[in-house]
């Protein structure tokens, strides 16, 4: 019999854990340790900080699915690793609990296997006065912090109505080394149609501001796609949109503070400069929990297994942006110190950005960090379990699941108006994720076949299907395995 | 200049029609690169 214990119950903790359960027999356990209570589809938070969805319609409880399934769940934090258990216990983790009536009590979580999938810490605190819900700056990382924001946004419409002057929003990212640029990308088209919709449009100005060297970056580098049938930079795509939508941007701005409905930031120029907002949705940079790890003696042995982020099989000796290859990434997502270690979604440290990395004169760093979000999350998760049930079904370790995301594809829908007859939507599929600018020497590191993007009615209609398809997935309701990751 | 939006291609991002045709054809090119598989990199 085996143990394997996740850690995390998101996109790529959940996938693992019912992967894990559908294909391995009940004599093993599969346990899950999260603090949080509900599984939330964290793509649709943007229609939750508009106020077109509810907070109820993309989450919901994990403990009753698990119980049902055979998966057992402690809402429990993990405090710190011990890889090499000690005289008398399996490797272990030590987790405190965080509801009930174990509440801050803490427990000793043997295992046999370990999914690290505790994504990554939204370090708010790394931008002074970046607090999501005060003075007027939100988030939509989660599903309250989208909650909060669409209370934000309707004040904001009310205002305008009764204001003879301009307002104004700002969104994008609100640190110099931030990532989820696709997410603040959907919440600006999403807030621009959505107050046009409500006819104050034309009282409010809408700023993008970004650590993005170019419009379309999205810290992977930028990429060059098919748009009806012709080749097209992301960047002249996002341009053109924005255009169309009359939002003006900030480019290479990395925030360093937020104080009384202004944005101070630091540009690639060097410049300081100040922006003014009456409403703000800045994402935060994202940073690892900071977790411990100790030896079978209690020695700190953490830098075996944390750089911020999980070591993992990646190449992480330091060299310059010209020298950078596919072959840097992880494909196993597996510690090589500890075998039975796995950190799949965003858990990982990446050995590098993906976007070429930039200096201000100053010598601040400010350019994106590279997204692991959705798509790549699911399926690196799924590979890690497919490996960890192969290796216990024969009985040696077995890594023949791979999936590097420089030879995996991505799907980003990004939603721009909700609506069924009026909603829209700039689909961009790309492939591989990090670009192989060997192999696809010619165009970009990609391969356009499969890169391209679309702009319309139907994208809504897609992001809406996803929405639909990966919550009954979630739920794992009948042949929910047959939807892909 | 940069590409414009012109109004033809608005109406046409915004006919249920048309967008119908491209929903499916989106769909079958998504699930196209999601099947297409993944792998590593590395001999």
């Amino acid at each position: 019999m085996s143990k394997i214990v996740i850690l995390g119950s998101g996109i790529a903790g959940h996938t693992a854990a019912s992967h894990l359960r559908r294909k391995l027999s009940k004599k093993h356990e599969v346990l899950v340790v999260s603090p949080n209570w509900n599984y939330q589809w964290i793509p649709s938070n943007i229609w939750v900080g508009i106020g077109r969805m509810q907070p109820e319609q993309i989450i919901f409880p994990l403990e009753p699915l698990y119980k049902k399934k055979g998966i057992n769940f402690k809402q429990a934090k993990v405090v710190s690793f011990h890889p090499e258990g000690d005289d008398s216990t399996l490797p272990y983790v030590v987790v405190e609990y965080v509801f009930g009536e174990q509440k801050g009590e803490t427990e000793k979580v043997a295992y046999d296997y370990l999914i690290n999938a505790t994504g990554p810490k939204l370090a708010f605190d790394l931008t002074e006065g970046l607090n999501p819900g005060t003075d007027d700056v939100y988030s939509v990382c989660t599903y309250d912090h989208a909650q909060h924001a669409a209370s934000g946004l309707e004040k904001l419409i009310e205002k305008a109505k009764n204001s003879s002057s301009k307002l104004k929003v700002l969104i994008g990212t609100g640190h110099a080394k931030a990532t989820c640029q696709g997410a603040a990308f959907e919440y600006i088209l999403n807030v621009e149609q959505e107050l046009r919709r409500r006819k104050v449009r034309d009282k409010v100005s809408i700023k993008w501001i970004t650590n993005e060297s170019t419009l379309g970056d999205f810290g992977m580098d930028g990429m060059l796609l098919s748009y009806q049938g012709k080749p097209m930079k992301s960047s002249d795509m996002v341009e053109m949109v924005f255009r169309d939508r009359e939002i003006e941007w900030i480019l290479g701005a990395g925030v360093n503070k937020i104080d009384q409905g202004k944005a101070f930031y630091e540009n690639l120029e060097g410049e300081k400069k100040t922006e003014e907002f009456d409403f703000a949705m800045l994402i935060p940079a994202f940073s690892g929990h900071g977790f411990k790890a100790y030896d079978q003696q209690g020695g700190d042995i953490t830098p075996k297994l944390f750089k911020g982020f999980m070591v993992v099989d990646a190449d992480y000796t330091v060299k310059p942006y010209e020298e950078w290859t596919v072959q840097d990434w992880p494909e196993t997502y597996q510690n090589p110190s500890y075998p039975n270690i796995f950190a799949p979604g965003i858990a990982f440290a990446p050995p590098h950005s993906i976007s070429r990395p930039r200096k201000s004169p100053n010598g601040t760093e400010i350019f994106p960090a590279p997204p692991r979000t959705g798509m790549p999350s699911g399926i690196t998760a799924k590979l890690v379990a497919d490996n960890i049930i192969d290796s216990i079904k024969s009985g040696k370790e077995s890594l023949h699941h791979r999936g590097s995301l420089g030879n995996m594809g991505a799907a980003c829908i990004a939603s721009a108006g909700y609506g069924l007859i009026t909603g829209s939507g700039v689909s961009i599929t790309t492939f591989p994720i990090v670009p192989d600018y060997k192999k696809y020497e010619k165009t970009g590191g990609r391969d356009i076949k499969k890169t391209f993007g679309d702009i319309g009615l139907a994208g809504h209609w897609v992001k809406l299907s996803l929405h639909y398809a990966f919550i009954y997935k979630a739920k794992m309701k009948p042949f929910w395995w047959l939807i892909p990751e | 200049m940069k590409q414009k939006i012109t109004k033809s291609q608005k109406a046409y991002m915004q006919n249920p029609i048309i967008q119908f045709f491209k929903f499916i054809y989106l769909n079958v090119r998504i699930i196209r690169i999601v099947a297409g598989g993944h792998g590593g990199t590395r001999k």
